[in-house]
């Protein structure tokens, strides 16, 4: 089997290549081309075909990684976007939550006032009302009003229509009806219902996803096509997978039906890239740690499970999403984060960054702010002549002349002012990891944490040690990580219900029937996927709160009926989740079971990357010496430091700290006290000696 | 224990990355205080707080996600803790846990009870840790702990909590939880928050324990200086910024409007602000005198002192502008507040404050009007206030509370319409999910919508308000608090006032009719529906200045009509939604 895994990031289109017969891969990068990142990709595809001797005909599967979806809504560039929604509400999406996004400001916007997904003009109301607790007709739909509201939306130009009802996602019946309405009337239009795409309470949250599926909806399903028809003009025959945001991914014809579950699909390509990484080292608790040029990813996986984002903690551009996201904490860090003193005088790092244009000072773009990178420039840690295996040089003297003048407004001296740049924006960083271990009850000390991305591997083992964490990971090609994740996919849908049903007064057979009505869902969506049913995974959960509280815990649920024992567990699970996240159990309390789920996981194909067997020793993996600055039991010091080259380095042969280890994507900092060794399955191992 | 302002400096680093640890502490509370509570009122409306407070009552650092008028009076809390703690000899020890609610010491008003752990760093009282939250019920003369516009002093108001350990040394005062349980109405949510408090206070005390470890006493407790100063030169800049002068302004509540009584009326709220050089009198005097036997009366510590920090902060050192400004001790330093004894904003011992809510979020917007005379690219016209209601009622012999925040809005702004039906000011909260409400509760929201043809026209016009309409499913009751009915939000610039609230209930056997502001526990049937109807935000400047094609933005949005797009705006807009450009000239002259 022949796949491709293709990851459009902002400035580069990542690609790996592995066939898991012959046990091959091969890397490779293209500029991304921003106005249609399709062309991009298709060049890409073509590069790599030709340079390792691939026939596209022989590819089996394409897996790609794109950030069209978000770039749409961040962009706010999506389609002219209507809307028919419930008599009397005609304003959810307006007022949303009623509560403003900061404290302490007049000047502020509003995301869902300033940037509409769609303008009051374009929303319609018809009379239908459905009540709680199953969905009764209180006031059947008006489908003479539908009707009206559809053509009006066409004559005003509307591409597309969301259909968000009020308790819909308990009774589906008047959305669908309406929606064949809207599609009888303006066969052309992309339309959707929200209890299609996120069928969960709260309908601020669920209105916004369904309006954002729409909003992107058009743009979306126009890039798949032409990607498709590119694709097979060119001679490839391969299926087209697009990564979702929750760790699997979805056919093209899915994702043109729901985008809004795609946006997170790079990063989340990244974490499956960590964890595949940490695998290779027999590593299951990992932290992953993307960072690149203006900001950090992290994630969490544990014995391969992600860590997925609450529904009510998904943002996207300032809005709401009700979507299955791995829960990836993004945070303004990276290597171009801009050192300042405050109006305060307080020394700051980020989140501003330089970005790649003008970049910083070392780039000899005419950045004039200090940044990240020049601090690793001035203490030696990022090499002039060695960055990005050559391809650019560093103007060192720029990075040192902005660091100076940083550091005389603090009477500090240059070393000491970078060096400061990264204690602090490695707190910052240690701060994010902290939030989501620390905070949840997971002890950073049982972890490892896999750093990629351009900066990570140069600040993951400073970050490590802040945090406890025992050792750090690096993998074989930490530039295109996002790239090789893809590799290690699965197909991965999800199915939820919402339910309110009370402990002591559960219908257990009502939790049996619809747990098989969702599995039967995604079972159908499987089999026009094309996939065996034997190939296919299923797993059950549950949003459990306390009766009152309104936050959700994720409990697994175990096959078979759920009878009494089942229950039992249930709850039990959840009261061990909730010590463990709050420390704190409300004993003998109700519990309510908010929603069910399910997940169903389609197994890939998948690539095992060969191992190495490479003798030799240190002294050829030895470029050169350096004068480095590190911390030394509290001071400063300049430290005579080896710099390595990576694809020489002997296996299984550890090196002490300090060293520096330089790569094409990357340069690894080993600072004293560490000791690194790299591994017969690509990774280096670092021992932080924390 | 005293710090002293010439103590070895700690370095920028450090300092710097000890701001962020205790910021995160902060946060860390006050996220599982808001997933761990019960009550909607905590983890929907977010109406609660969690900081850190060093020894010497002096905020260190708050929580993010809480709402200023819970997380700002923390320090307060402190302060008010350790005076009665010190007028009775007490002296804390680990593992106590202390309840303090009282308004005369601190406290935001009763409702709003703090939960401060005391942080010991080897043996040493070292800090505190505290949340605070709005809970449902306080054990008042009617159910719930808003719209309890009819007590008469300190006592009708509910329990009062000074400074009561409820863990001694580690040990749970049962008695004390007893009394709780017995006292107040829907207790099982009510002490599982209490719970939740304590839970999030005691996990603050522990990080900081473990970042005092890290750092040391000395560097810690240098770098909490450093921070609190880097906060005050802050503020400090931001007000020698301003040309010295005194700049006032007046505005109006409501109080009573279906009062007999004069005096409880129709009552100012009088700002005085003065700038010297970097620091600022804020001087209250002219505001009305305290009502003896009515709660609208509000706390100066908690409430007052609050509302005018936070508008000072949100206006000279606005986020959107300045960027994440640490919130702590520093900031509130150069603000001095100036209140006579005796008057609404500084209330004498038993005048009751439980309904100090919407009166404190007026004096926000008098302290705004203030300083738009020195500061006027930096406010918006006059903000709508807000209003909230419990809903209430008994099912097989228990309690149903369910407190409902509504939405004002803002007023127009240099360059930029008002915000639509928003929390405002001190108030920060979240609505509750419609889905949510009629889920749990005998209650129908039967309409939520912008209002639409009224608001304030400008240049830039003010903020829409929203209609909400709510039905009863079973017989109940209701209290509310709200204000704004009488005074519509001011206009400024030239623009036009905004819309003032409004409240009606109709009843099914039809007598029912607008209601005022203010309205006591009253019964209400099944079938009965309340039509809330929020205010409209103030315009900012000549509403002939707005651009023709805005006014016809929100004529075709049908927010405003063709007639009101002629009458206040003077553009004239055809049938067929086009710009009458000739007709328009004309008409603006």
């Amino acid at each position: 089997m022949k796949l491709i895994g293709v990851d459009v990031g902002g400035t580069f289109t990542d690609l790996m290549y592995g066939d898991t017969d012959s046990q091959t891969v091969a890397i490779h990068k293209v500029p991304t081309t921003p106005d249609d990142p399709s062309r991009g990709v298709i060049q890409g595809m073509l590069e790599i075909c030709a340079r390792f001797d691939v026939d596209r005909g022989d590819v089996d599967h394409v897996l790609h990684g794109t950030t069209i979806a978000t770039n749409a809504v961040l962009e706010y560039k999506g389609a002219t976007t209507g809307m028919v929604t419930t008599e009397g509400y005609r304003d959810i999406l307006h007022i949303g939550r009623h509560q403003r996004p900061q404290h302490y400001s007049i000047m502020q916007d509003i995301p869902w006032q300033d940037r509409p997904l769609v303008q009051r003009r374009h929303r319609k109301v018809v009379a239908e009302r459905l009540a709680p607790p199953d969905g009764a007709i209180l006031t059947p739909l008006d489908e003479d009003a539908v009707r009206t509201a559809a053509r009006e939306l066409r004559e005003a130009g509307v591409e597309a229509i969301a259909v968000c009802f009020l308790f819909s996602y308990i009774n589906p019946a008047h959305e669908d009806r309406a929606a064949e309405i809207i599609r009888e009337e303006y066969p052309e239009c992309f339309v959707t219902t929200s209890s299609a795409v996120s069928p969960q309470f709260r309908e601020f949250e669920r209105f916004t996803t369904a309006a954002m599926n729409a909003f992107i909806g058009p743009r979306v399903r126009t890039y798949v096509k032409d990607l498709e028809g590119a694709l097979s003009e060119n001679g490839f025959k391969a299926d087209l997978h697009v990564m979702g945001s929750n760790g699997g991914v979805a056919t093209g014809a899915m994702v043109s039906d729901r985008p809004v579950l795609t946006l997170l699909s790079g990063p989340a390509a990244g974490v499956l890239g960590g964890a595949m990484s940490g695998e290779r080292s027999d590593r299951n608790r990992l932290i992953t740690f993307d960072v690149g040029g203006t900001s950090a990813d992290i994630g969490l996986v544990v014995d391969g499970q992600f860590a997925e984002a609450t529904a009510r903690d998904t943002w996207i551009g300032g809005y709401p999403v009700m979507a299955p996201m791995i829960d990836i904490h993004t945070i303004g860090a990276g290597g171009g984060s801009i050192a300042h003193l405050d109006a305060g005088q307080a020394f700051r790092v980020g989140p501003q960054s330089a970005g790649a244009e003008p970049g910083p000072a070392a780039y000899g773009r005419g950045g004039a702010l200090p940044t990240v990178t020049d601090a690793n420039v001035v203490l030696g840690r990022l090499q002039p002549g060695n960055f990005l295996g050559g391809e650019m040089t560093l103007d060192a003297a720029a990075a040192q002349k902005i660091m100076a003048e940083f550091a005389e407004q603090m009477g500090m001296t240059v070393e000491a002012a970078a060096d400061g740049v990264l204690t602090i924006i490695n707190a910052n960083m240690a701060n994010a990891i902290r939030s989501r271990t620390v905070q949840k009850g997971h002890d950073p000390r049982e972890f490892s944490l896999v750093a990629f991305g351009g900066a990570g591997p140069l600040h993951g083992v400073d970050v490590a040690r802040d945090l406890g964490i025992p050792e750090v990971i690096i993998p074989p090609y930490p530039g295109i990580t996002s790239a090789a994740g893809l590799l290690t996919t699965d197909l991965k849908y999800d199915a939820i219900r919402t339910e309110f049903q009370v402990s002591g007064n559960v219908d257990g057979e009502r939790l049996s029937r619809d747990f098989d009505t969702m599995r039967d869902g995604l079972a159908a969506q499987f089999k026009t996927d094309g996939l065996d049913e034997g190939a296919v995974a299923y797993q059950r959960s549950g949003d459990l709160r306390y009766v009152g509280q309104g936050y959700e815990l994720r409990v697994p649920v175990a096959d078979g009926p759920v009878d009494a024992a089942c229950l039992a567990d249930i709850f039990k699970a959840f009261e061990a989740i909730h010590t463990t996240e709050y420390g704190h159990v409300f004993e003998d309390n109700p519990i309510e079971i908010v929603n069910i789920r399910v997940t169903g996981v389609g197994q890939m194909p998948k690539i095992e990357l060969p191992t190495q067997s490479q003798g030799g020793n240190l002294k050829d993996a030895l470029l050169d010496e350096a004068q480095c600055h590190f911390r030394q039991d509290g001071d400063l010091q300049a430290m005579a430091t080896p710099l390595y080259q990576r694809d020489k380095l002997p296996i299984d042969q550890p090196l002490e700290g300090p060293a520096i280890i330089l790569q094409k994507d990357t340069t690894t900092v080993i600072p004293p006290g560490a000791r690194a060794t790299a591994q017969a399955g690509g990774n280096l191992l670092i021992e932080t000696g924390a | 224990m005293n710090i002293q302002k010439n103590a070895p400096a700690v370095d920028h680093v450090t300092a710097s990355v000890i701001q962020g640890a205790l910021e995160n502490i902060a946060i860390e509370m006050g996220y599982k205080l808001m997933r761990m509570s019960y009550s909607s009122i905590i983890r929907e409306s977010e109406d609660f707080g969690a900081g850190l407070v060093d020894t010497q009552g002096r905020g260190l650092a708050e929580s993010a996600q809480s709402t200023p008028l819970q997380s700002g009076p923390i320090p307060g809390y402190v302060r008010g803790m350790q005076k009665i703690l010190a007028q009775r000899g007490e002296t804390l020890k680990p593992g106590d846990v202390i309840m303090h609610n009282d308004a005369y010491s601190g406290a935001s008003h009763g409702p709003d009870v703090g939960f401060i752990v005391p942080v010991f760093y080897r043996d040493e009282l070292i800090a505190f840790s505290a949340t605070t939250a709005h809970h449902l019920d306080i054990g008042a003369l009617t159910p719930g702990s808003c719209g309890i516009v009819d007590a008469i002093d300190a006592y009708a108001e509910g329990l009062q909590f000074k400074a009561i350990h409820v863990y001694s040394e580690g040990e749970k005062v049962i008695p004390v939880w007893h009394i709780l349980r017995d006292n107040i109405r829907v207790s099982d949510l009510v002490v599982g928050d209490m719970e939740a408090q304590i839970a999030a206070a005691r996990i603050g005390s522990e990080r900081l324990v473990e970042l005092i470890d890290r750092y040391g006493k000395t560097v810690f407790q240098a770098a909490c200086e450093n921070v609190m100063d880097h906060s005050e030169r802050l503020m400090r800049q931001a007000i020698a910024a301003l040309p010295d002068g005194t700049y006032a302004a007046t505005t109006y509540i409501d109080g009573y409007l279906d009062d007999p009584n004069p005096a409880n009326r129709e009552l100012p709220l009088a700002v005085a602000i003065t700038v010297e050089g970097d620091e600022m009198v804020v001087d209250l005097t002219g505001t009305a005198p305290q009502i003896p036997d009515k709660p609208i009366n509000m706390p100066l510590h908690g409430t007052v002192d609050i509302a005018i920090w936070l508008t000072v902060r949100s206006v000279l050192l606005d986020t959107d502008v300045h960027g994440h400004i640490p919130v702590n001790d520093g900031l509130v330093r150069p603000i001095k507040i100036v209140a006579p004894e005796g008057c609404l904003a500084n209330p004498i011992f038993p005048a009751p404050t439980i309904a100090r809510f919407c009166p404190g979020n007026q004096l926000a917007d008098t302290v705004m009007k203030a300083l738009a005379g020195v500061a006027p690219s930096q406010v918006s016209a006059g903000i709508g206030n807000l209003r909230v209601i419990a809903f209430t009622g008994l099912q097989n012999s228990e309690h149903w509370v369910h407190m409902e925040i509504f939405e004002g809005s803002y007023g127009g702004r240099d360059g930029k319409d008002g915000m639509d039906a928003v929390d405002t000011l001190y108030a920060n909260t979240r609505n509750n999910p419609i889905e949510d409400i009629e889920s749990h509760l005998p209650l129908r929201v039967d309409r939520y919508e912008l209002r639409e043809d009224v608001c304030g026209a400008g240049q830039w016009r003010g903020g829409l308000g929203s209609v909400r309409e709510f039905v009863y499913l079973d017989d109940g009751g209701a209290s509310i608090e709200g204000e704004g009915h009488k005074f519509p939000p001011w206009g400024f610039r030239g623009g036009n006032d905004g819309g003032s609230a409004g409240l009606r209930l109709d009843r099914t056997d039809g007598k029912g009719g607008e209601l005022p502001s203010k309205l006591p526990y009253t019964p209400v049937q099944a079938g009965d529906r309340f039509v809330c109807v929020g205010p409209a935000g103030g315009g900012y400047g000549d509403p002939l200045l707005r651009d023709p094609e805005q006014v016809l933005a929100d004529v075709t949005d049908g927010l405003i009509s063709i007639d009101t797009a002629a009458n206040d705006y003077g553009v004239v807009i055809t049938d067929d939604l086009a710009v009458d450009d000739a007709a328009t000239a004309q008409r603006r002259g």
